[in-house]
This record gives structure tokens, C-alpha cells and sequence, in this order.
């Protein structure tokens, strides 16, 4: 049921997806992220609730499971930090 | 809830559970008017312990919910003349497995385990299991359900969503949003693929 991810891109691409579907943002906003862009108390709509279905909505399209101990404030703290543990796991 | 003609050809939308139901409130309502307005009638029901339900969540077994939709099933069909079509949202694809139709439609099914997770999750950020006290019977059964296989089926899955699917609709995972929301992009698109399928499986 849930795709192969064999390459950087795609997580990328699944990753900036769930921003809009879980956060509501706008496409064009996502689309414009890098790494540096601030994620974690710089989004009014990232708050501690929409972590939850954040994290649940990535480990269901990307096929993972992710410990609560592994989640932290740095590691959501920005897109490039996001992607660079999304990537880690999904490709292991 | 029922929008429609209560003859009209009969699609059962199975909602999703706990949250995700209340998110999808607005959206489900919208897609029951589309598919009136299509000349189908859309039939919602309420869960025991849900909605308009008068029974306490805590109360509800895990079969009685698969039994509530069998029962919403009969109910439609008896006042169509005709069986239902079974339209799952996420959860609802756990429990549409008993009712008695034509053809079942899911929008981005899920395992039980991954709605347990989420819901402990939530816990963690506030209230344990978002304010929501089931029973240890629906509990134990969530968390190993999964999408039972049907003949004929057809999956939705969002746009952006790479699991595979027979088609992708345009929109956002309202069920996810922790602000109330809705689409009309979404609710449209859900309607006209509803409403083929409906079509596709009458004629079988």
C-alpha cells in the first residue's frame, strides 16, 4: 500500500505535500521553503497539535515509524532539519 | 442524516472515526448535497456513541459500529429498492466490510494502528485520546483492523499522496487539520468519482 521511496526528491516532495494537507498552508509558501526556512514556533499553524498529525501523516506516506524519543525540537525546527530526518528514515 | 430523495439510487457515506469524523463533517455534507444533486441520495450514519447517537461512546463495541453500518445499509436499500453503494472515508473503510452493496469506494483508507497512534499522540500534546474515552474492546479492535479486501473496490487517494490508488482527487487531508475546514475542490471531485463508480457498479 505505501510507495517505495527510492530517491531524495520524492521524500522532498512528500514532505513539502504534508506541510500543505496537515498545516493548511499555501502551495506557493511551501514550494518556496529551503532548508533554513524556520518550521517549530515560527508557523502560527505549526503549533503542538498539528504535530501529532503531522508526524502520523509522514509515517503513513512515507512507510515509517517514529519514536516519540526522536522527536524534538531541533529536529522541527526547520524544513532542512524535517527533511534531512525524513530522508534518514525513509531511505534507511 | 440523509440529503436526497430517499428513492434515489442509495450511496452510504461511512464516515471517518473519532476527530477525523468531526473534521470531515463539513466536507461529508457537501458531497451529500453534490450527489443529490446528481440524482443520488447520500446516507450518513451516526455511529453508536457518536453524532446524534443517544448511547455513551464508552458504551460502543467495535461490532456494533460494523453493525451500525450493516444496519444503515438495509435501512437505505429497504427505502431505495436498491442496495447501497458504500463510500468509506479513511476509518470508515474498517467497519463498511458487513453491509450488504453494490460496490465500495474508499477515500484514503487506513490501518487501525496508524489512528491509534495518531489519537495517542494527540494525547501528548493535551488530552489523552483527544477527550475521547472508548471502550477497551474498541480500542483492542482498532488498533488491529485493517482495510478488509472487496470485490468491486475502487481507492481514492489525494493528489499528493504516493501510494497507489485507482484515482487521485485534488485537495487537501482535512482530516488532519486541527482548525475545522472544508473544500469544495475536494467535495466536488469526491461526488463526480462517487457517482461514476455508483454508474460502474449498477451496471455490473
Amino acid at each position: 500500500m505505501v510507495a517505495a521511496f527510492n530517491d531524495e526528491e520524492e521524500v522532498d516532495a512528500t514532505l513539502r505535500a504534508v506541510l500543505v494537507d496537515v498545516l493548511g498552508l499555501a502551495e506557493a509558501q511551501v514550494r518556496g521553503f529551503d532548508e533554513s526556512t524556520a518550521l517549530f514556533g515560527a508557523l502560527p499553524e505549526f503549533d503542538s497539535m498539528a504535530v501529532a498529525g503531522l508526524l502520523t501523516e509522514l509515517e503513513e506516506r512515507l512507510g515509517i515509524l517514529i519514536e516519540d524519543h526522536e522527536v524534538d525540537a531541533d529536529m522541527l525546527e526547520s524544513f532542512g532539519s524535517l527533511l534531512t530526518f525524513a530522508r534518514a528514515k525513509a531511505l534507511q | 442524516m440523509r440529503i436526497g430523495a430517499a428513492e434515489a439510487p442509495a450511496v452510504l457515506i461511512v464516515p471517518p472515526l473519532f476527530e477525523e469524523m468531526n473534521r470531515t463533517r463539513a466536507l461529508l455534507a457537501d458531497v451529500m448535497r453534490a450527489l443529490a444533486a446528481r440524482g443520488l441520495c447520500g446516507w450518513l450514519p451516526d455511529l453508536k456513541g457518536t453524532g446524534e447517537s443517544e448511547a455513551e461512546l464508552a458504551t460502543a463495541q467495535w461490532d456494533d459500529w460494523r453493525h451500525d453500518v450493516m444496519a444503515a445499509a438495509a435501512h437505505a436499500e429497504a427505502r431505495s429498492g436498491q442496495p447501497v453503494l458504500a463510500a468509506s472515508i479513511r476509518g470508515g473503510g474498517l467497519i463498511d466490510d458487513g453491509a450488504s452493496a453494490i460496490g465500495w469506494w474508499r477515500l484514503a483508507p487506513v490501518a487501525g494502528a496508524s489512528l491509534v497512534r495518531d489519537m495517542v499522540r494527540a494525547g501528548l500534546a493535551g488530552v489523552e485520546w483527544a477527550g475521547y474515552a472508548p471502550s477497551h474492546d474498541l480500542r483492542g479492535r482498532l488498533v488491529d483492523a485493517a482495510p478488509v479486501a472487496q470485490e468491486p473496490l475502487r481507492t481514492a487517494r489525494l493528489a499528493s499522496d504516493a501510494a497507489a490508488a485507482d484515482v487521485k482527487l485534488p485537495g487537501p487531508a482535512l482530516w488532519r487539520r486541527s482548525e475545522p475546514g472544508n473544500s469544495a475542490e475536494l467535495a466536488a471531485a469526491m461526488a463526480a468519482d462517487i457517482a461514476e463508480w455508483h454508474a460502474t457498479c449498477a451496471a455490473c
